[in-house]
């Protein structure tokens, strides 16, 4: 098992920075998450990790030692690849093979290691079949089992569930994570999926634009994000974001006034610069209230009944869009005017740069 | 400034373009009504036809003559004035005391250029194999100015064989550059292509050169075809160069290797152009390849005999058949692998 430490770490491609001044620690044992959109860097730091790339400033160091510079056969890590990167020609006994015969491992200790990554999860009836013969499910196991027998001190994962269909990825995401748990290892994991995320990651990190944008465990990023990215990023449906003027209220508290008419009171004190601030509030703290008795009143713009429950799409009468996902089944139709009720303990204010405010 | 050019490429394609519409607006009636007439698989037949036509005269009927050929007899050109001889043209080409000893034979040229063809081909084909290889390896490295090399390996390809044959020939002959830089550089010259080793040898270094840039086009592709995630999983797993080459790369780029080797088979059996202008199939007879002989036979000796070189090149046309079947099933073999994978 193995702790990674990166200090200042920047990567550059020609006078193009993708990532910038990254220091983060991953914990022995950990599932660590990196999670942002195309382009924000992502994978280029799983490679710096993986020794596939050299970083352009800062270090690298696994369980203290500086492998910077060190080539990534000697880090003793192993990566699962987004195209699971199996060898097409080799049967899948070869694949789990192959890097072990690298090391020239005795036969015995490469077959019991085959035998036992097959049992544990479940290819040993396709050891004999070559990669093009098997479903994307397996193929995606053989490659996690091509990592596993290198009994390595950190698994990387590269979006590893983005190849398969949908009824898939939910099934084998809860594998990963029953795998995890079992191994007991330092997991480093790269998606673009949020909700993959949130399911598998003890810490996650949110990254954009070759930054860190914030380090936390799912429910601290979905609780407390620190920025109005994150906020938007973490969490589906997406946080509403809304345009309020903020004002001191009663004795500690604060008056927000929505779209210039509508207003409502939050404990806790507010300071912004200018009295404009960016409410944040999650489509799951918004509810229908009787006639009169919300904080908005909205036109329902569309209706999406999902069963277990409804998401409404909504506009205010200041053209603000605003998304409501409401529990169970509701009867409102396109075209209705609703009042929405704010969950104000769940609310989320943001500053002029997109920074939280903290309410006092 | 791109507008202007956008425009000014907009307009000479619509000029360049006007005849093709005027042409489609023509064809436009007669061809629908064709259609209508004859249906899908007569508009298919319609298309077809010329090139058919093309074929047919080219090729299926010069190939029927040529059978009828080799198996008349005599000096006469046309058919018709010409001996019905069964099988003996091939009788003669096949009586032999010992097959591996020319002389024994009554046609000894013939088997001379045999023996010279499947040397050349033996050598040839390793060679152009090896050669574009390493060239498709190299090019597919990072290099500075990789397209410019890649140019440049690729550019003898477009060169007429006369050409090509005809610059060697002034590189090699006695006074030609190679002998002057030879001299320059304190050695002795060597008459090329006067020594029966050294022209041999010329002759498959020349066609080596000529050819290795298609070939290794062929390679280049098939290289490129190889995931990187693969290389990089062999890297994670510490994989030593020379391990990556023989059991990655070479097994994925068989598929193309397979096809290089076939295709330069074929085309070492029917070497002749560059070889006739470099050496004239000498010294002696030390060059004299099959199509050689053919053609000598049949057009250029003071004797000659068209059914003698229509029998040969039967023969040799049906060691090509052979070699284009095994062309074809590894085709067929390697787009159901592809499949596969």
């Amino acid at each position: 098992m193995s702790q990674i430490t990166l200090t200042g770490v920047s990567r550059a491609f020609g006078k193009v920075g993708v990532l910038h001044d990254i220091n983060l620690d991953i914990l022995d044992g950990e599932l660590i998450v990196f999670v942002g959109p195309s382009g924000c860097g992502k994978s280029t730091l799983l490679r710096l990790i993986a020794g596939l790339d050299r970083p352009t400033g800062g270090a690298i160091a696994i369980d203290g030692k500086d492998v910077t510079t060190v080539p990534a056969a000697d880090r003793g890590l192993a990566m699962v690849f987004q195209s699971y990167a199996l060898y097409p020609h080799m049967s899948v006994r070869q694949n789990l093979a192959f890097g072990l015969e690298n090391a020239r491992m005795a036969r015995a200790e490469i077959d019991a290691r085959i035998a036992e990554a097959a049992r544990m999860l479940e290819i040993a009836p396709y050891l004999d079949r070559r990669p093009g013969q098997l479903s994307g499910g397996q193929r995606q196991r053989v490659a996690i089992g091509r990592a596993i027998v290198r009994n390595p001190t950190a698994f990387l994962l590269d979006e590893p569930l983005s190849n398969l269909d949908a009824e898939l990825r939910i099934s084998t995401r809860a594998e990963l994570a029953a795998l995890h748990e079992r191994l007991s290892a330092t997991m480093v994991y790269v998606t673009h999926d949020q909700i993959e995320a949130m399911t598998l990651a003890d810490r996650i990190v949110v990254l954009r634009a070759g930054r860190i944008e914030q380090i936390g465990t799912p429910l601290d990023l979905y609780n407390h994000p620190a920025n109005l990215f994150v906020a938007g990023f973490i969490g589906a449906p997406r946080m509403n974001f809304l345009p309020v003027k903020v004002a001191p209220g009663g004795t500690g508290r604060s008056s927000l006034t929505l779209d210039g008419s509508a207003g409502f009171e939050i404990d806790g004190n507010v300071s912004a610069a200018n009295g404009e601030v960016t409410l944040g509030l999650r489509p799951h703290h918004i509810s229908l209230a009787d006639a009169g008795k919300g904080d908005v009143a909205a036109r329902v713009a569309l209706v999406e009944a999902l069963g277990s429950e409804t998401i409404i799409h909504t506009k205010t009468s200041g053209g603000q869009a605003m998304l409501a996902v409401v529990a169970g089944q509701c009867r409102v139709a396109s075209g209705d005017t609703v009042d929405l009720k704010f969950d104000t303990s769940h609310l989320h204010l943001f500053d002029d740069t997109g920074l939280r405010i903290a309410v006092s | 400034m791109a507008d202007v050019r956008n425009g000014i490429a907009t307009r000479a394609g619509a000029i360049i373009l006007a005849p093709v519409g005027w042409l489609a607006n023509v064809f436009d009636a007669p061809l629908r009504m064709l259609q209508r007439r004859t249906g899908s698989n007569g508009m298919a037949v319609f298309f077809l036809a010329p090139n058919m036509l093309v074929f047919g005269i080219f090729v299926l009927f010069p190939l029927v003559i040529n059978i009828l050929y080799s198996m008349t007899g005599g000096g006469a050109l046309f058919l018709g004035d010409r001996t019905f001889v069964g099988a003996d043209q091939y009788g003669r080409l096949f009586s032999c005391g010992s097959y591996l000893d020319p002389k024994s034979c009554t046609e000894d040229l013939f088997w001379i250029a045999v023996w010279n063809t499947l040397a050349f081909v033996v050598l040839q084909v390793a060679m152009m194999v090896a050669v574009a290889l390493v060239t498709a390896l190299v090019l597919n490295r990072e290099l500075r100015a990789r397209s410019f090399w890649r140019a440049v390996f690729f550019f003898p390809v477009l060169l007429s064989p006369v050409v090509v044959g005809l610059i060697w020939r002034w590189i090699l002959q006695r006074q030609g550059l190679l002998n002057l830089m030879v001299f320059e550089a304190g050695g002795t010259p060597v008459n090329w292509l006067v020594e029966r080793n050294w022209a041999f040898a010329a002759t498959i270094m020349v066609s080596v050169w000529a050819h290795v840039g298609f070939y290794a086009l062929i390679l280049l592709a098939g290289l490129q075809a190889i995931p990187k995630d693969l290389y990089e999983a062999a890297e994670m797993d510490g994989t030593r160069p020379m391990r990556v080459f023989w059991r990655i790369t070479l097994p994925l780029l068989a598929p193309n290797l397979l096809v290089v080797l076939v295709l330069t088979l074929i085309r070492a059996v029917q070497i002749f152009d560059e070889v006739y202008v470099l050496t004239g199939g000498g010294p002696g007879t030390s060059t004299l390849f099959l199509t050689q002989y053919i053609y000598e036979v049949g057009f250029a000796s003071m004797l000659r005999n068209p059914g003698l070189a229509s029998a040969a090149s039967i023969l040799m046309g049906a060691v090509l058949v052979v070699l284009t079947l095994i062309q074809l099933s590894i085709a067929r073999r390697n787009e159901q692998r592809g499949k596969m994978r």
